[in-house]
């Protein structure tokens, strides 16, 4: 990205649980003003990097500043130029909309006018009717909207979208957007690539506790330097060298399924085609994209990012 | 401040949209205190029921059975015959047979004589305590008679004076005991389920990223909790003196100052179950064990003088004793806040102890 003001700075973040290291050494920084993705499959270190963030743990090692303020030592200051949208919490399912926004806003000095962001969070309807009865998506809006109440600075979202459908996971994907329109910085951890894709400007890749890769999706993409990929089976299994077909720049392969990453998708295609005939193979699920940050991750690590 | 307020107010709308457990918390111990208060409500005083067989039915024995009918500790059988009142006794319906046999007032009219008429009495051994009350009741009346009929001066008498003595019935020990138990289960079961089961769910996590002060929201949740305690236990009591006629004789400001010191030494104790469970499944069972005992030695539904003497020293540092005795001596006897020293600081002790404890156990996940 262009030069742009740092609003976070993480200075070598770690985090152990007995022998386990959960977070080693996580070093980045935000811009301010950008919506900045943690990706990562699960037990990366996404959730506990952003739980340290926000000060619900204590790291082990290394500090990090947060809208200007040191965690470790101002986190009251730290707390209050906050947002937070916590995974897997529930809310007081009892009171209405209206009622917890209220509640949350008098926690802080300061809170914005609930109506209008009830109004912004699509939430208009659910006004007056008790969490318990909200849906899935509601129920994550008016988190986002609790994380919100205050008017903070940067907003910290651990998986938003994780267990929506696909209308509800678009329409908090517009909310976001705006955040990020109106100057926010946005900080969130998914394990949906088109998600981070879609919503972010720079991504981190985790994996078990380290980071491995920071960029733009679109520069994380082109540095696999090969833009298309072809995926199918083989219906028999069969082991043979999938290098040795033109124009392939990598071989993916995970259990039967295999990926060839080319830049020449034609050459590529075609010469695994006369190589399946001339074997008498027989070609499954096949398939042509271009090369996505999915491809990125597999790259890296050698594994995808939801297993399974 | 605000914060305060408004974390007050969401407590308790909890408590208020929570009908469930609001009837339920309410509905037992009303329950129990009519259920006990009607089986064993007036079982304290002894009630004595003499049946009288008149064989001889002259204008003596009339007498006879009217002196026996003046104290009004007797209830008296006038229509059995010998066989029908021998069968009661034995039963157990009875408590004394008395039997005037024929030639009573002859016997009586003659007077002084060498060997006195023998006036039968039956009494049931098994009961020997309440026999021989009555018994002495029965002497008493024919002693009356004797003296009477022989026109017996007497040369010393005790001038007995009355003093107005609490006739205490069980309802009067109970009702005390039940507002007691009530506000140890509500707290102490009620904040280690509620507190572990926020912390399960995440709720706390989440209001730990806010600005928001451990201080302030453990103070919402005592005022918002000694404000449901304060209203349960009045609705209780209403229940009680509207079915079983229980007034509180001594102030109201003395009631409300032990159901204040009650609540906050609970609750204290359900933090620290609270800080203790892992699981809000575990907080139920942990602050069960600890309640059960309080809740039979601790003078809730009996007296604790009626405790084997092994376990007085324990009995003596309940919290609950303390509680259910204060309110038990504001109410029944209309002590006052200076005769509750001893309680009140055995009580303000474990609020202190068990606050300091639940501010090292307790834990925000």
């Amino acid at each position: 990205m262009e030069s742009q003001q740092e609003i976070i700075s993480v200075e070598g973040l770690v985090k152990r649980y007995g022998d386990f290291t959960a977070v080693d050494g996580s070093e980045f920084k935000v811009h301010k003003g950008e919506v900045f993705g943690l990706l990562g499959p699960n037990g990366a270190g996404k959730t506990t990097t952003l739980e340290m963030l926000v000060g619900l743990r204590k790291p082990d090692e290394g500090t990090a500043i947060v809208g200007g303020f040191d965690i470790m030592r101002e986190l009251d200051k730290v707390k209050e130029v906050i947002g937070v949208q916590l995974q897997s919490t529930t809310l007081f399912e009892l009171l209405t909309v209206d009622e917890i926004l209220h509640l949350y806003g008098s926690f802080y000095r300061e809170h914005i006018s609930i109506p209008d962001l009830i109004e912004d969070m699509l939430l208009s309807e659910k006004k007056n009717s008790r969490i318990k009865g909200m849906s899935g998506g509601q129920k994550q809006r008016l988190a986002i909207a609790l994380a919100l109440v205050h008017d903070p600075q940067i907003i910290f979202l651990d998986e938003p979208t994780t267990g929506l459908d696909p209308q509800a996971r678009r329409t908090l994907w517009d909310i976001i957007l705006r955040l990020k329109e109106r100057g926010k910085t946005v900080v969130l951890t998914t394990h949906y690539m088109d998600e981070a894709h879609v919503l972010c400007d720079r991504i981190a890749i985790m994996d078990q506790g380290k980071l491995i890769a920071l960029d733009t999706p679109g520069e994380l993409v082109r540095n696999l330097q090969s833009d298309s990929a072809v995926e199918f089976r083989f219906k028999d299994n069969v082991d043979m060298d999938l290098s040795k077909i033109e124009g392939v720049k990598q071989v993916g392969s995970q259990k039967d399924v295999h990926v060839l990453y080319t830049d020449n998708l034609q050459k590529t295609l075609t010469s695994l085609i006369s190589l399946a005939s001339e074997k008498e193979l027989k070609l499954v699920d096949l398939q042509t994209r271009t090369a996505t940050l999915e491809d990125v991750f597999i790259h890296m690590t050698g594994r995808r990012l939801r297993e399974g | 401040m605000r914060a305060y307020y408004q974390l007050t107010l969401a407590q308790l709308r909890i408590f208020l949209r929570n009908r469930q457990v609001l009837f339920w918390t309410l509905a037992f111990p009303i329950f129990l205190m009519i259920m006990l208060g009607a089986f064993l409500g007036n079982g304290n005083g002894i009630s004595l029921s003499v049946a009288i067989v008149d064989e001889d039915k002259s204008e003596q024995s009339k007498e006879l059975v009217k002196e026996l009918l003046k104290n009004e500790a007797i209830s008296l059988e006038k229509d059995l015959n010998e066989k029908e009142a021998l069968k009661h006794l034995k039963k157990g319906d009875m408590s004394l047979v008395v039997i005037i046999p024929k030639g009573y007032e002859s016997s009586v009219v003659n007077g002084v004589q060498a060997n006195p008429f023998k006036l039968p009495v039956y009494y049931n051994e098994t009961n020997l305590a309440v026999s021989q009350v009555g018994l002495q009741l029965v002497n008493n009346a024919v002693d009356t008679i004797s003296k009477k009929q022989v026109d017996y001066k007497p040369v010393v008498v005790t001038d007995s004076k009355g003093v107005d003595a609490l006739n205490l019935r069980y309802i009067d020990f109970l009702v005390p005991g039940i507002v007691a138990m009530m506000i140890m289960s509500n707290n102490m079961n009620g904040v280690a389920g509620q507190i572990s089961s926020w912390r399960e769910r995440g709720i706390l996590r989440r209001m730990q990223g806010t600005t928001l002060k451990a201080s302030t929201f453990i103070a919402a949740q005592i005022t918002a909790r000694f404000m449901l305690n304060g209203l349960q236990a009045m609705i209780v009591l209403g229940v009680a003196w509207l079915v079983f006629g229980i007034e509180v004789r001594g102030s109201w400001l003395t009631v409300i100052s032990f159901v204040t010191l009650g609540t906050l030494a609970f609750m204290a104790i359900g933090f620290i179950i609270a800080g203790i469970a892992k699981t809000p499944e575990s907080a139920g069972p942990i602050a069960g064990f600890l309640s059960f005992p309080m809740l039979f030695l601790g003078g809730v539904f009996f007296p604790i003088k009626d405790m084997p003497e092994f376990l007085q020293p324990i009995v003596q540092i309940l919290p609950i004793a303390h509680l259910s005795h204060a309110l038990r001596e504001t109410m029944n006897v209309g002590a006052s806040i200076l005769d509750l020293g001893l309680e009140a600081i055995i009580l303000g002790g474990w609020l202190i102890g068990a606050f300091i404890v639940a501010s090292f156990t307790f834990k925000w996940e």
